[in-house]
């Protein structure tokens, strides 16, 4: 789970309280390799807690609040359940339609 | 943060209020977009969805039909798993076609067997760490 190590929670944090910032700056907050850390921004980029974005040289992290809501939300499965569904009805009718 | 205790779903269909009311009410259409069953348009029929079985879930969604108001509203039980909840489906017409509304109510986030239930279906963001990420943030704001 994307939130479940401390470091990422970590990284989560800083990027809240600073803002964007570069890999090579939250890596002066660790005490971990730099391959160790990319493999844990990976995880909460491939979760869209984060986003990764190219400025100059650099790669930009950021945080994704509503992402980072909706994780929190214990009723999102239902919903997302839901509306996987109701797309599903949508397609039926269309479906009928061509019929 | 307030938990939810139910679930607000829309979707705008851009198909008379009688054809989206057709495929909420045919047993067979139903089952084609949500799950098969034994479903009956009558007030008080029982009846079933049956998907696969997950670890706490016997893949059974237990139903009673509540309430009927042709191509306007139509309200069940839904129990399955933990839940004991209620679905109400609304259809509002909306120029060529209909914005159906659907309610889930009866969550209680207090439920640790609901907690464990939501867990199953992929979430277990609802742990400790979660918690603790949330204070941790909500202090640092």
């Amino acid at each position: 789970m994307a939130i479940a190590h401390p470091a990422r929670r970590e990284v989560l944090r800083l990027l809240r309280e600073d803002g964007p910032r570069p890999v090579v700056q939250l890596a002066e907050h660790f005490d971990m390799s730099r391959p160790s850390l990319s493999e844990h921004l990976k995880l909460l980029k491939d979760a869209g807690l984060v986003s990764e974005r190219k400025v100059g040289r650099q790669r930009l992290y950021s945080l994704e609040p509503d992402r980072l809501q909706e994780f929190s939300d214990w009723l999102a499965p239902y919903e997302r359940f839901w509306q996987t569904r109701l797309t599903g009805l949508a397609e039926l009718l269309e479906a009928e339609d061509d019929d | 943060m307030t938990e939810r205790t139910s679930i607000d779903v829309e979707q705008f269909l851009p198909h008379a209020p009688a054809r989206v009311w057709r495929a909420l009410t045919d047993p067979q259409r139903l089952a084609r977009w949500l799950m098969p069953n034994d479903f009956r348009a009558e007030v008080g029929h029982r009846f079933t969805f049956t998907t696969h079985p997950r670890d706490g879930f016997d893949g059974t969604v237990h139903c009673e039909v509540l309430q009927i108001d042709p191509e306007r509203l139509m309200r069940w039980s839904w129990k399955g798993g933990n839940l004991d909840s209620t679905l109400t489906w609304t259809l509002a017409a909306e120029g060529h076609g209909t914005r159906l509304f659907l309610l889930h109510e009866g969550f209680d986030p207090d439920d640790p067997l609901q907690q464990k239930a939501l867990k199953i279906m992929g979430g277990g963001w609802r742990s400790h760490i979660l918690r603790a990420l949330e204070a941790e943030l909500q202090a640092s704001a």
